[in-house]
């Protein structure tokens, strides 16, 4: 298992017990190894639906399919944070 | 200013159609010799509204500031939203050009503009006086309605930190052509004040109707509709300060100096928390407030203190993180605050946020510590010696008190974006005719952002994208519409074509997309010329060396590209 601090940002902070911005909004989950962001966030209860083009594993632009082969730090925007663009971006 | 007159005068039939930056670029490379010094006779500071300027194209309202910098060395042109710029192509006039220097020191000038022509004063109003103060007084004279270009203490001391203001839509002294010292050229004229009154003025003449309503629609269908730039929209709703936390997340928050590229206090400056005390404190606070009256995208914001009365505008993302992560501050009313005393002293917030950082690094006070930080920036105001150390910026400083971590390229102080974590930003750093300065050619759309194009941010391979960014941005600061559209004209091409056809709309020209490249790339071609003259070559395209040895955190990455790879940029 894999340790995963996952920061949320925006509306998606409702989906932590710390939902207030001027401070950090996270949850901290383990998952097995392998597991795509979006079985990890599913896993923290938070909208795939909802989140944006904005996804930083570990600091790294990344996709909802992204395997993670690390723990560590998750930030994730939702969609109407996005300052950035889905279809331009080949993301890890 | 030597003979204190002032005359009007047809433009050169060779500057036809030329605006904004590339106007500027024009007066300074044609009539100002390279090697002049910056705050003496020889140098001439022209301002110009851009060719788009004062029509109803949207977020089109800005103007450039050009002369030889103080603070470089070399060209400089810096531009500002604001009424000013509007009502000064209403009146008619491409550009004013200030030249020479009075005989008499210690005495200011005013510069009056209406409808009947143009007339130099003496300058009685404010002088010494913070900016809010002073314009307070000059709208009461002159009327709500006038425009206002200025410099305050700062440039009255000459001091390299020091820019140009300009009037927002509501009167406050907060709009700024900030970077590289052109407040200090300003005061080197005696020039204190530029007063427009527009009373009386025409429409602006547009060529073809069609064109321009055609071409200005597009655009603001492109605006209005992409994420970053619509109604709500990331700008909109957060405005730029929505950065903190997105730069955090990847690594390249500049923090401490320098010294890191995540801050543990980002989110207590983040545009969330801006949005979020605007709402709550209520009274004046808001977000989604425009520089000027043509804007649509409206990404400015106004601070309340905690009782809800004003406290400043606007803290946007480089002056929120100059003075926030940069200094290792983590409390917005402090950020708040040296925004403020930056706005009434009439200094660029960037220069002055790295300044402070380099101070800190430099034992003057301890990183976080914002009391010290509002301490020192008031000694500027004073004029005492550590003042005017202090705000004749970051190298200066870094020189004075024996700091190595300098993180400036051509003597400018680098702005919000960590080189190491994002390589291509880096090389417009390096390589840009203005120094460190990320509006030189914004590869962040790319690189983290991901607009117009995709690149990864550590890859170190940029060469072609920080030249191709730098080329269209010199257009983009030519035509008087914001930069900020480039988010969605990059994206959406319709976005891009409109913007081309309602710039030949005004002129009459018959541009094309090929003819944006061509041109932007003569004014970047026409700027290193003039660095070029006055003494700049290949090895002022670098960066400081710290960054070769110093790993940067989270990321752990050293600048590591070759020098000889910057050097592709403009070969």
């Amino acid at each position: 298992m894999m340790k995963l601090e996952i920061h949320l940002y925006g509306r998606l902070r409702r989906f932590t017990d710390n939902p207030a911005p001027g401070k950090p909004s996270i949850i901290n989950i383990d998952v097995p190894g392998g597991t795509t962001i979006r079985g990890a966030l599913e896993k923290a209860g938070v909208s795939t639906e909802e989140v944006g083009t904005n996804i930083f594993l570990n600091g790294k632009y990344s996709s909802l399919d992204r395997a993670i082969d690390e723990g560590g730090r998750l930030g994730v925007f939702p969609n109407d944070m996005n300052l950035l663009y889905k279809w331009h971006f080949t993301k890890e | 200013m030597e003979k204190l007159t002032a005359k009007t005068e047809n433009l050169p039939d060779k500057y036809k159609n030329r605006g904004g930056r590339w106007l500027t670029d024009s007066y300074v490379c044609d009539e100002v010799d390279p090697n002049c010094h910056p705050l003496g006779p020889n140098n001439k500071l022209v301002f110009a509204p851009g060719m788009v300027t004062g029509t109803k194209a949207p977020s089109s309202g800005r103007i450039s500031v050009g002369a030889k910098s103080p603070l470089t060395g070399g060209i400089k042109e810096a531009n500002a939203g604001t009424p000013f710029a509007e009502q000064l192509v209403l009146l008619g006039y491409s550009a004013i050009v200030v030249e020479g220097v009075p005989k008499e020191k210690g005495k200011y000038w005013q510069l009056e503009i209406d409808k009947k022509g143009v007339n130099l004063n003496e300058a009685k109003t404010g002088i010494g006086d913070v900016l809010s103060k002073a314009y307070g007084e000059l709208f009461k004279k002159h009327g709500k309605h006038v425009g206002i270009a200025s410099i305050g203490s700062a440039g009255e001391q000459q001091l390299a930190a020091a820019g140009v203001c300009f009037n927002d839509i509501d009167g406050r002294a907060t709009r700024y052509a900030g970077r590289g010292g052109l407040g200090a050229v300003m005061g080197s004229k005696g020039l204190k004040y530029i007063i427009v009154d527009d009373k009386g003025a025409k429409e602006v003449e547009i060529k073809d109707k069609n064109l321009f309503n055609k071409g200005r629609q597009k655009l603001a269908k492109a605006l209005t509709t992409h994420d970053i730039t619509k109604k709500g929209g990331t700008l909109n709703s957060y405005g730029t300060a929505a950065l903190i936390n997105v730069m955090n997340e990847a690594g390249g928050l500049p923090t401490r100096n320098f010294r890191e590229g995540r801050f543990e206090g980002a989110e207590k400056v983040s545009g969330e928390a801006i949005k979020e005390a605007c709402e709550k404190r209520g009274g004046a606070g808001m977000t989604g407030h425009p520089c000027h009256a043509s804007c649509i995208i409206q990404c400015s914001n106004v601070y309340p203190y905690e009782d809800g009365t004003e406290h400043v505008s606007c803290i946007e993302y480089e002056s929120d993180w100059a003075f926030g992560p940069n200094c290792g501050i983590d409390n917005l009313d402090h950020v708040a605050e040296l925004v403020r005393l930056s706005n009434e002293y009439g200094l660029d917030t960037i220069e002055m946020g790295g300044t402070i950082a380099v101070a800190m690094d430099g034992g003057l006070a301890e990183f976080g510590d914002g009391e010290k930080a509002i301490e020192m920036m008031k000694e500027i105001h004073k004029g005492s010696p550590l003042g005017k150390i202090l705000a004749s910026g970051a190298v200066t400083t870094g020189k004075t008190l024996g700091v190595t971590r300098v993180p400036a390229c051509k003597g400018q102080n680098m702005p919000a974006y960590e080189p190491r974590a994002v390589k291509g930003i880096g090389y417009v750093y390096a390589t840009s005719t203005m120094g460190a300065d990320h509006t030189s050619g914004y590869t962040i759309a790319p690189e983290i952002l991901s607009v117009g194009g995709s690149a990864d941010p550590l890859d170190t391979d940029k060469s072609a994208l920080a030249r191709g960014f730098m080329d269209t941005t010199a257009f983009i600061d030519s035509t008087g519409y914001c930069l900020f559209i480039a988010f969605a004209i990059l994206d959406i091409q319709e976005g891009f074509d409109g913007m081309v056809e309602s710039v030949n709309g005004v002129l009459g020209t018959s541009w094309t997309g090929d003819d944006v490249a061509r041109i932007g790339k003569e004014i970047t071609e026409m700027e290193r010329a003039f660095n070029k003259a006055a003494g700049f070559t290949k090895h002022d395209d670098r960066m400081p060396e710290f960054m070769k040895l110093e790993k940067l955190p989270p990321h752990n990455e050293v600048w590591n590209v070759p020098d000889s790879e910057l050097d592709k940029v403009f070969k």
